[in-house]
């Protein structure tokens, strides 16, 4: 009853705060689910619009992995504004992608949200140039406009590298269309999606791998809350698992999978989703990477950002990155 | 003389205590409910984070303030002159008014990418988008203090044959002082939304960063506490630019209703 009315004070507080209005039905249901009878069912939130780095999920749903796992997981689309970290957190959401530094960032913030696996090994932003710029190195962005997030933790880290000196950093809206407007001017992007809309458009387009710089989180990793965690852990293994084999058959397989994601999505084009997943294989399992490994994350990785983020002062000493992320689900045998 | 510290204390101290109230209930409530600091971070939290980033904000406060009030001070030039154009011909009032009215309710979200994409990014498009948006405040009330007149007045001018300058400067024109006055402060208020909702989208370079940028910032990294510390120095900006064209408008009307009384 306590827990009730202050999660009530705390919705009226959170939506004068400014937030988002809360649904709190789905959570509660999923964590005293009974295994066994019906499908439980669990909110998966997404942190963009669907597209490839999606894909895995979808796959996980549209071939059954889910289901014989005895779940329903309702796959919801995100935008420029999902608030994956809080929704997760506030357990309006079950699980959720994020990036590596979000999570760190928001476990600052005491938004208790913990990594559960890494479908993506190698970061997949980008800074998109003109082919014919003659830019070739992140050295040669001087003078130029750049589209990026303000305030995420890659720009930051170029700009502690000194490498937005004399750069104007600008919004990016979500589209290529300034970019293919304008010689000067280059753009974020993840290397499987922004480029092959450019160069739909007749672009030639180069990438600079930000992962080449040495800033290389954890990209759209599956996320839960602690209190998910700790409530049925059962429950987050299985929705692992399932994840994984997904993740597997969509490498191998997408066709199916980038129809469905293409209707729920129509700006992906299916031929973008198809480029997306040839992109995205070389970034799940780099050089020599066995399928069956696909989705471990290790300690150093997460340290060497935590570190990184610090030197950044976005991160203070508080947060231990030993606690951002739960292997646990990554070895969990399936349970027949 | 005596009355003046006593009105002044009559006037401060009821927000005063008011504001001091609102922050022991806000501490008190993060700190029995536990609410956690990226939901709703509490006052110390914010002034901690307000005073750990104090010269990258103050520096913010600086450009923003710039663009506003520059912005402000053409529009109200702009919106003057425009007001007195539509004052002085019946037909382009007709035509245009409405056009001015209907022109105040343009989301200014929507129209300041375009700016952007026209102008370029940087300050001339903040400076731009604050015009925008608070230009049509003043040229609608401005207006409506040049035509709406005193009766007798305008009958005692007319039968006293004044040309049509000398009842624009010698009438209407200080008739519309009052008029003025209020358009300018809603278009002060206005005027800073306008220049952060410009520096959303004209961006932002290493060197110079405004509320804008802050916000912006502190979103995607949960830094709700920076989050309320620019709003708060956003609040500031708009009531220091309020006061400052209650002064001199106050200092006008003074003037200008002054010389009105002694012809």
């Amino acid at each position: 009853m306590w827990k009730q009315q202050r999660v009530t004070i705390l919705v009226l507080l959170a939506s004068l705060a400014g937030c988002r209005g809360v649904d709190q039905s789905s959570g509660d249901d999923a964590v005293d689910g009974k295994p066994g009878a019906r499908l439980e069912k669990v909110s998966l939130q997404l942190n963009w619009f669907p597209e490839a780095e999606h894909g895995g999920y979808y796959a996980a749903r549209l071939h059954g992995f889910f289901e014989q796992e005895g779940l329903d997981v309702e796959i919801l689309p995100g935008g420029p504004n999902a608030s994956v970290i809080q929704k997760t957190a506030g357990q309006q959401v079950n699980f959720a992608v994020a990036n590596a530094d979000q999570v760190l960032l928001g476990r600052e913030q005491q938004a208790e949200v913990v990594a559960l696996m890494a479908p993506l090994q190698s970061s997949p932003r980008c800074i998109m140039v003109h082919a014919d710029s003659g830019i070739d190195d992140f050295g040669g962005l001087k003078g130029m406009t750049v589209a990026m997030g303000s305030g995420k933790a890659y720009a930051r880290f170029m700009e502690k590298q000194g490498l937005l000196e004399d750069v104007k950093v600008v919004a990016y809206s979500g589209s290529v269309a300034r970019f293919l407007e304008r010689k000067d001017f280059a753009q974020q992007g993840y290397v499987f999606s922004e480029p092959f809309v450019a160069q739909q458009q007749g672009a030639r387009t180069r990438n600079l791998m930000v992962s080449d710089l040495g800033f290389n989180p954890y990209t759209s990793i599956l996320i839960t809350s602690t209190e998910q965690l700790d409530a049925n852990r059962e429950l987050v293994h299985r929705v692992v698992r399932a994840s994984i084999r997904g993740w597997q058959k969509y490498l191998e397989d997408p066709l199916k999978v980038n129809e469905h994601i293409h209707s729920v999505n129509e700006e992906m084009s299916l031929e973008i989703l198809a480029f997306g997943v040839e992109q995205l294989k070389p970034l799940c399992l780099p050089g020599e990477m066995a399928a069956e490994d696909l989705g471990q994350m290790t300690a150093e990785r997460w340290e060497t950002l935590a570190g990184q983020l610090r030197s950044l002062d976005l991160l203070g000493d508080s947060v231990k990155a030993a606690d951002a992320y739960y292997l646990g689900g990554l070895s969990s045998p399936a349970v027949d | 003389m005596n009355q003046s510290p006593r009105r002044w204390i009559t006037i401060l101290i009821p927000p005063l205590v008011l504001l001091l109230l609102t922050m022991v209930v806000w501490q008190l409530a993060v700190t029995l409910l536990e609410i956690k600091p990226y939901l709703l971070p509490s006052p110390a939290a914010v002034v901690e984070a307000a005073i750990e980033h104090r010269g990258e904000l103050f520096s913010a406060i600086w450009l923003t303030g710039r663009a506003a009030g520059l912005g402000l001070l053409v529009s109200i030039l702009l919106g003057t002159a425009t007001a007195l154009v539509f004052s002085q011909s019946r037909v382009v009032r007709r035509s245009f008014y409405p056009y001015a009215i209907a022109l105040q309710t343009v989301p200014i979200v929507a129209i300041a990418p375009l700016i952007v994409n026209w102008f370029g990014e940087g300050f001339q498009s903040v400076v731009l988008v604050t015009v925008i948006i608070s230009l049509f405040p003043v040229i609608t009330s401005v207006t409506t203090g040049l035509t709406s007149i005193d009766e007798g007045l305008h009958d005692l001018f007319q039968l006293n044959q004044a040309s049509r300058w000398q009842q624009l400067v010698k009438l209407r024109i200080p008739s519309a002082i009052p008029s003025l006055v209020t358009g300018a402060r809603t278009a002060a208020g206005l005027a800073v939304v306008g220049a952060i909702v410009g520096e959303f989208f004209a961006g932002a370079s290493v060197t110079e960063r405004g509320l804008g940028y802050f916000v912006l910032y502190a979103v995607p990294n949960l830094q709700t506490d920076l989050l309320f510390g620019c709003v708060i120095a956003a609040t500031l900006l708009g009531v220091v630019m309020f006061v400052a064209v209650s002064v001199v408008g106050t200092h006008l009307l003074g003037r200008w209703t002054a010389e009105m009384e002694t012809h």
